[in-house]
C-alpha cells in the first residue's frame, strides 16, 4: 500500500456566507490533487498551529457547484472552528482528503429516496440531495425531510425553498421543534414528518443525518413502516485525528468509521455496540 | 534454519552491539531507578539481559509517545510550506521477551491491514530484533503462557536462551546469521550445554502456572457471552480513568494529534502523541456528545478491543499476557481476572 501523507493542501475560500450566529457556509477551491468525493465522505480541514478536524462535504465538485469548487458548512464549537468561521473570501484553509467509504450509487437507481436531516445533519445530507437532483432521472420519488430546533437554526433556507419550488421533482417537508410567532410552517420533532408518510417504502432507500437521538426515533419509525434494514443508511460522527484508519479515536466495536463509514447501513450498524 | 543453535559467550555481547551499531540505532533494556526501560546502548553499556520487564513496551521505539508528523513554516507568500521528517536509522532491539515479540507482531499486523500508513510497518521491517527467552514470569500479574506468547520467537532475527554459562542463539533469518557470523565464528553448543538447555526447557512450564482454562482464540466467544454488565461494572467501579493501562500496553496504538507553534504562528510542527480509550473525552465529539461516557463502557471497550475486535480484524489477539496494565493500574484492575471472570479459571 502506498504511503499516505497527513500533509494538507492550501485551498482558497471563494465565498463565506454566515447562516446564523454560529454556522458559516463556505465555497472552497478544490485541492490540486485528484479530488472527487462521494456523498457521505469527509475532508480534514486544518490551520497549521491551531489544529485539524473532520468535516463532511456538503456539496460535491460538479454537482450544482461552480467548476473546481466544493462546499463545507462549519459550526463554531471549538478553537479551530472559532477561527474558521471568521474566514472570508480569499483566506486559505488547509485540506486533505476526501476520506471515508464510497457507496455504489448504482444500487439505489430506479428506487425512491427518503433524505432526512436533523439540525446540522443537513450539511452532509445536502450532498446527497444535490447528487439525487443532479441525477434526477435515475430515481423515482424523492422526499427531503428536514427538522431543526427553530426557524433560525434551519440551514440552507434559500436552497430549501428552491427545492420546495420543484414540486414535480422533489417533495420537501420542514419542521421545527419550537418557533416564535410568525413561523407559518410545521412545529414538531422530525419523526412527525413520517406520520402519514405514503411513499412506496418497500422500494425506497432512506439516508439519515442528524444527532443520535434522531436516529433512535427515526430508525424505529422507518423500520415499522416496512423499510428494509439494508435500505436504511446513516451518517455517523466521531472524534477523528487522522482520517486514515490509524488514530483509533473513531472506532466503533471493531470498525473504523473513517474507513468503513461514516456512512453505514442499519444492517451493518444494528449489532455494533455504542453505535448511536 | 530451525536447528541452528549456536553458543555465544556473553563477553561477545559488546562485539554484537558494535557490529549492529554500524547499521542500526541499538536499543536494549537498561535499569533506571527501580524500573527498566528501552534505551540506546553502546558497547560497554550495562545491558540488563536479566531484566524482569520494562515499564513501557518496545512499541515506544517504533511508534514513539510523541512524534513529529510534519513541520510547517509560513512562506513569503503567506502560505505554509510543509516538510516531513527524514527517515531515521533503523533500530536493532536486543533482549525482547516473548510477550513483546508478540506485541511487535500485533503492531505490524495492525498497521498492515488497517491503514495506508507505512511509517510504523517500515520501521518494523527495517529493524533487527534479538529475542530472549524467559525462565520465570517477570511479573506476578503476567500470564504469557496462557496467551501463547511465552514461546513466541517471531519476528526475531536471532533468539537467545541464557543458560548461565553462555547464551544459546538460534538463527531465525539470513540477516541474523550474517550479523552473528560477523561477530563470532559459528560455534556449536557442547553436548553438556544442549542437555542443560533441553532440561530447562522441559521444566519451564512449571514456573508458569496456567491461569485461564481456555485458549486465547476462544476469548472473543467468551467475551460475547459475557453480556451481563456485572463483571464490567464491578471492575470499572475502581477505574480512575488515568489511562496508564493504555500507555503501558504493547498493542495499544491510539494517538491524538496536536500542533505546536511559535507565538506568532509562523513556524511549528504537527505532532502525534499517545492517548487511549480509557482517558476521559476519548469518545467525545464536538458539541459534547460522548458515545462511551461511562467507565463501564470504556473498560468493556478496551477488553473487547484486545480480546475480540483485534483478533477479528487482524487475526491476532490484542493481549500478550505481559501483565503491564494490571501491574501499573493504581487500583489493580486485572485483565487476567476479567478473562477468568468471563471465561473461567482452570
Amino acid at each position: 500500500m502506498p504511503q499516505v501523507s497527513m500533509i494538507p493542501e492550501p485551498c482558497r475560500v471563494l465565498e463565506a456566507a454566515p447562516q446564523n450566529g454560529h454556522d458559516v457556509h463556505f465555497v472552497i477551491e478544490v485541492p490540486k490533487k485528484v479530488f472527487a468525493p462521494d456523498p457521505g465522505q469527509f475532508v480534514m480541514v486544518s490551520l497549521p498551529g491551531i489544529g485539524e478536524a473532520p468535516f463532511c462535504v456538503s456539496a460535491l465538485p460538479g454537482e450544482g457547484t461552480a467548476e473546481g469548487t466544493f462546499e463545507l458548512l462549519i459550526r463554531r464549537t471549538g478553537r479551530l472552528t472559532n477561527l474558521l468561521t471568521r474566514f472570508k473570501a480569499g483566506d486559505t484553509m488547509y485540506v486533505r482528503g476526501p476520506y471515508g467509504r464510497r457507496v455504489e450509487w448504482e444500487q439505489f437507481e430506479g428506487s425512491s429516496l427518503i433524505l432526512m436531516a436533523g439540525g446540522l445533519g443537513l450539511a452532509p445530507l445536502r450532498s446527497f440531495v444535490r447528487r439525487a437532483l443532479f441525477r434526477r432521472d435515475a430515481f423515482r420519488r424523492i422526499d427531503v425531510l428536514v427538522g431543526a430546533r427553530s426557524p433560525e437554526e434551519l440551514l440552507f433556507r434559500d436552497e430549501l425553498l428552491t427545492w420546495k419550488a420543484r414540486r414535480d421533482d422533489v417533495h420537501v417537508r420542514l419542521t421545527v421543534d419550537a418557533a416564535r410567532e410568525g413561523w407559518g410552517g410545521r412545529i414538531g420533532v422530525i419523526t412527525t414528518l413520517l406520520e402519514g408518510f405514503n411513499a412506496d417504502v418497500e422500494d425506497s432507500y432512506a439516508f439519515l443525518c442528524g444527532p443520535p437521538v434522531m436516529y433512535r426515533h427515526c430508525l424505529r419509525k422507518l423500520l415499522a413502516m416496512g423499510l428494509y434494514e439494508n435500505h436504511l443508511w446513516l451518517t455517523l460522527e466521531r472524534r477523528m485525528r487522522c482520517g486514515i484508519g490509524l488514530c483509533g479515536n473513531c472506532q466503533i466495536s471493531g470498525h473504523y468509521l473513517c474507513q468503513e463509514g461514516p456512512l453505514f447501513s442499519y444492517r451493518e450498524l444494528r449489532t455494533m455496540r455504542e453505535a448511536v | 534454519m530451525d536447528n541452528e543453535v549456536y553458543r555465544f559467550p556473553r563477553e561477545r555481547l559488546d562485539a554484537l552491539i558494535e557490529r549492529l551499531a554500524r547499521d542500526y540505532r541499538v536499543v536494549g533494556p537498561v535499569k533506571q531507578g527501580a524500573t527498566w526501560r528501552w534505551a540506546d546502548i553502546r558497547p560497554g553499556t550495562a545491558i540488563a539481559l536479566d531484566y524482569p520487564t520494562t515499564m513501557l513496551p518496545p512499541r515506544q521505539v517504533f511508534a514513539p509517545q510523541r512524534e513529529v508528523l510534519f513541520r510547517f513554516r509560513r512562506g513569503a507568500d503567506g502560505h505554509f510550506d510543509f516538510e516531513e521528517p527524514a527517515v531515521e536509522r533503523p533500530v536493532a532491539l536486543l533482549g525482547v521477551h516473548g510477550c513483546d515479540l508478540t506485541g511487535l507482531r500485533v503492531l505490524h499486523s495492525f498497521h498492515e491491514s488497517s491503514c495506508r500508513d507505512r511509517v510504523v510497518p517500515g520501521r518494523l521491517e527495517r529493524s533487527f530484533v534479538m529475542g530472549l527467552a524467559c525462565w520465570v514470569p517477570c511479573l506476578a500479574e503476567s500470564f504469557c503462557r496462557d496467551m501463547g506468547s511465552l514461546e513466541a520467537e517471531s519476528p526475531a532475527s536471532l533468539y537467545a536462551w541464557d543458560i548461565g554459562s553462555v547464551l544459546l542463539l538460534k538463527v531465525m533469518s539470513a540477516r541474523g546469521r550474517e550479523i552473528l557470523q560477523d561477530v563470532t565464528p559459528l560455534e556449536a553448543a557442547t553436548a553438556e550445554e544442549l542437555v542443560n538447555w533441553r532440561r530447562r526447557l522441559r521444566v519451564r512450564h512449571e514456573a508458569f502456572p496456567a491461569h485461564l482454562k481456555f485458549a486465547p482464540e476462544k476469548l472473543a466467544v467468551a467475551l460475547e457471552a459475557a453480556e451481563s454488565d456485572i463483571i464490567w461494572d464491578a471492575n470499572a467501579d475502581r477505574c480512575l480513568s488515568c489511562g496508564r493501562c493504555n500507555l503501558v500496553c504493547p498493542t495499544c496504538t491510539c494517538f491524538d494529534v496536536c500542533d505546536q507553534a511559535t507565538l506568532d504562528g509562523s513556524d511549528g510542527a504537527r505532532l502525534r502523541t499517545w492517548t487511549g480509550c480509557q482517558v476521559p473525552g476519548f469518545s467525545r465529539i464536538a458539541g459534547g456528545h460522548d458515545f462511551r461516557p461511562t467507565r463501564t463502557q470504556q473498560l468493556r471497550y478496551r477488553i473487547f478491543r484486545k480480546g475480540k475486535y483485534m483478533p477479528e480484524r487482524y487475526g491476532l489477539v490484542g493481549c500478550t499476557g505481559c501483565g503491564r496494565c494490571t501491574s501499573h493500574c493504581p487500583t489493580h484492575i486485572s485483565i487476567r481476572d476479567i478473562f477468568r471472570q468471563v471465561g473461567g479459571a482452570p
